[in-house]
């Protein structure tokens, strides 16, 4: 969907070409869905507006309700002509899920880009496909060390984190367009007054309160690299589940060949033998999720999982 | 991971060994039901001495006789009617109603209206495959229009019971419905009921797939447990006018409450009241 928001009505707009600094910038928001990205892309793009820019915002939004990525372009100066952001040649790359914003790397501008990432880690279930106990999580393994030393100027932080202990975990987006401001050239004043007309009503403190707290994390950041503002979090994705031994119980003559269990296991690893009785065929595939167990009507099947009680220990 | 992890359920230590493998056809949805309701007794700690299971006649009758408790196997549709007695003597049994939909809306159908009026405190599973099974695949009170059975050959064409809102409408404390092949969530639905201090009605959709489903060509086993899953999307639901009519097969989980009180409550107050020279009622 594209949204030229050039054409919107708002008060007091100078005309394009009476801008201090003609180029066109680019910001590039990236996220999974609910996080707030159109929010923030919403509110750069009203705040460019009213410093007599000339603004198009494109975005893809859709796969919002499953957790699916979410993406808002928005490019802003004297005169815009594309929507879009070419590969890298975005000023700010604005990440609020950390792997989204690895994944973007490429559209960063690779010279003078700015690389902004919240180190939040909103797993896919894509990432679980290895269904194994103690599998391996298709996860982004690049640590926020390794990002923020690849990229001309970065800023990893946990806005998840911040906005908690603020006492409103959902403000994580506000904390983040804080941290934003704080990269681009427009007066504190008009930020607030933006923000404000975009956020739900009753929580403009907070919010408020957030931005600041995102802003000043950069000037802490900037100050002292190493200090505790500076320092990018250690994050790694954490297993899917204990390593678990895996036993699957057969009671032959109770089996009745019904096929449910074979057709039904998610692994396929199950089959009916030349006598018609279930075995299991490829016991490495096997998760142990226990589905043939609930669903054989004959109660043929036990799964154990033998070590369960020391692996949570 | 705890929530689906059946901690210590050994289905083995819940039935009689003896008996198995027991007599239901390859693929019955029963066997699941009855997986079901032992896993949910055993989250609750109901010990086998406490527990009291009453079946009536058909394959449905048939599933209590393979749990390792007290269980009685009683006349057609009069479960509901045995079970209400031996509650009122023995408050401190958790009793526990196995039916099947002829057994209980058709033979019973009479006992059921009454039960679910009583509210005593019972816990009725009604097994719903929309067959009479045992018998050789007769039409049920709750078969849906169009399906073919033994004594339709042509479709059925008289409109099928909504068990669930019949319980409603007839006082029952609790009433859910849940099909076999969400186990776990089956498992959650009858400790609700077991927990509920009043009458809980809850309607197991279970799979004939010899008769009924061969009948019908409905697929085999795997693919009557799978249709379970899509009857309950809502897009299977859509078009009522082109599909054969499936009562509200959709809406699962506890369907309603009525808030009333618990009859063995009032009939042991009353009966006191007797006992101490004073009238029924005062
Ligand atoms: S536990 Fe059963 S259903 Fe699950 S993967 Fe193993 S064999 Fe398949
Ligand atoms: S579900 Fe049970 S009875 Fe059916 S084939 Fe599998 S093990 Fe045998």
């Amino acid at each position: 969907m594209t949204t030229d928001t050039a054409s919107a009505e708002v008060g007091e707009r100078q005309q394009p070409g009476a801008v201090a600094d003609p180029r066109t910038r680019n910001v590039l928001i990236v996220g999974v869905g609910g996080q707030g990205v159109i929010m923030i892309s919403k509110v750069l793009a009203l705040l460019c507006q009213t410093q007599g820019m000339q603004v198009k915002q494109s975005e893809v939004h859709g796969m919002a309700k499953r957790g699916g990525v979410v993406f808002s372009h928005v490019r802003y100066g004297a005169q815009v002509w594309s929507p879009t952001i070419p590969m890298g040649e975005a000023d700010v790359l604005i990440a609020m899920e950390w792997a989204e914003g690895v994944r973007w790397l490429p559209f960063l501008r690779p010279e003078s880009g700015v690389f902004i990432a919240d180190t939040q880690q909103v797993i896919p279930p894509f990432a679980c496909r290895n269904r194994q106990f103690g599998a391996d999580m298709a996860y982004a393994t690049e640590t926020p060390a390794e990002i923020i030393g690849r990229v001309s100027d970065g800023f990893a932080l946990d806005a998840g984190r911040m906005a908690e202990e603020l006492g409103n975990a959902r403000a994580g987006n506000t904390i983040l367009l804080g941290t934003l401001s704080a990269t681009l050239d427009f007066p504190l004043d008009d930020w607030l007054s933006v923000l404000n007309q975009f956020v739900p009503k009753g929580t403009e403190e907070i919010n408020r309160q957030a931005f600041l707290l995102g802003r000043d994390w950069v000037e802490k950041a900037r100050q002292d690299p190493a200090g505790p503002a500076g320092l990018a979090p250690e994050l790694a994705p954490p297993p899917i589940q204990p390593d678990i031994d895996v036993r699957l119980e057969i009671t032959a003559e109770w089996c009745k060949s019904c096929d449910i269990c074979v057709k039904l296991c998610p692994e396929r690893c199950l089959e009916l033998d030349e006598q018609q009785i279930v075995r299991l065929k490829d016991p490495d595939a096997c998760t142990g999720c226990r589905i043939c167990e609930w669903l054989c009507p004959d109660f043929a099947i036990a799964v154990h999982h033998d070590n369960l009680a020391e692996a949570n220990a | 991971m705890t929530e689906t992890n059946p901690a210590g359920f050994e289905i083995r230590d819940y039935l009689r060994l003896d008996l198995m493998p027991h007599f239901m056809c390859p693929g019955c949805g029963h066997g699941i039901a009855l997986r079901a309701l032992l896993w949910a007794v055993h989250e609750l700690g109901i010990e086998k001495d406490e527990l009291a299971i009453v079946s009536g006649i058909g394959c449905s009758g048939r599933v209590g006789g393979y749990i390792d408790a007290n269980t009685y196997h009683v006349t057609h549709g009069r479960p509901l009617a045995f079970a209400t007695g031996l509650k009122l003597a023995r408050p401190d049994l958790k009793v526990i109603v196995i039916t099947g939909d002829g057994d209980c809306l058709a033979i019973g159908g009479n006992h059921l209206i009454h039960a679910c009026r009583r509210n005593l405190d019972l816990t009725c599973l009604m097994l719903n495959n929309e067959v009479y099974g045992m018998t050789g695949g007769q039409v049920s009170p709750t078969t849906a229009e169009t399906r073919l059975t033994t004594t339709t050959p042509a479709g059925n064409t008289e409109p099928a019971f909504d068990a669930c809102q019949l319980a409603e409408a007839a006082g029952a404390g609790l009433v859910g419905r849940e099909v076999t092949m969400q186990t776990p969530a089956l498992r959650n639905l009858i400790k609700q009921g077991l927990e509920y201090p009043g009458f809980s009605f809850l309607e197991v959709i279970s799979d004939c797939t010899e008769i009924y489903g061969r009948k019908n060509d409905l697929g085999e086993s795997a693919e009557m447990v799978l249709s379970q899953k899509s009857d309950m999307r809502p897009e299977a639901y859509g078009n009522v006018a082109d599909q054969p009519f499936r009562p509200n097969r959709l809406l699962t989980g506890v369907l309603a409450r009525n808030e009333r009180p618990e009859y063995g409550e009032t009939y042991r107050r009353h009966a006191d009241g007797v006992a101490n020279g004073g009238k029924a009622g005062a």
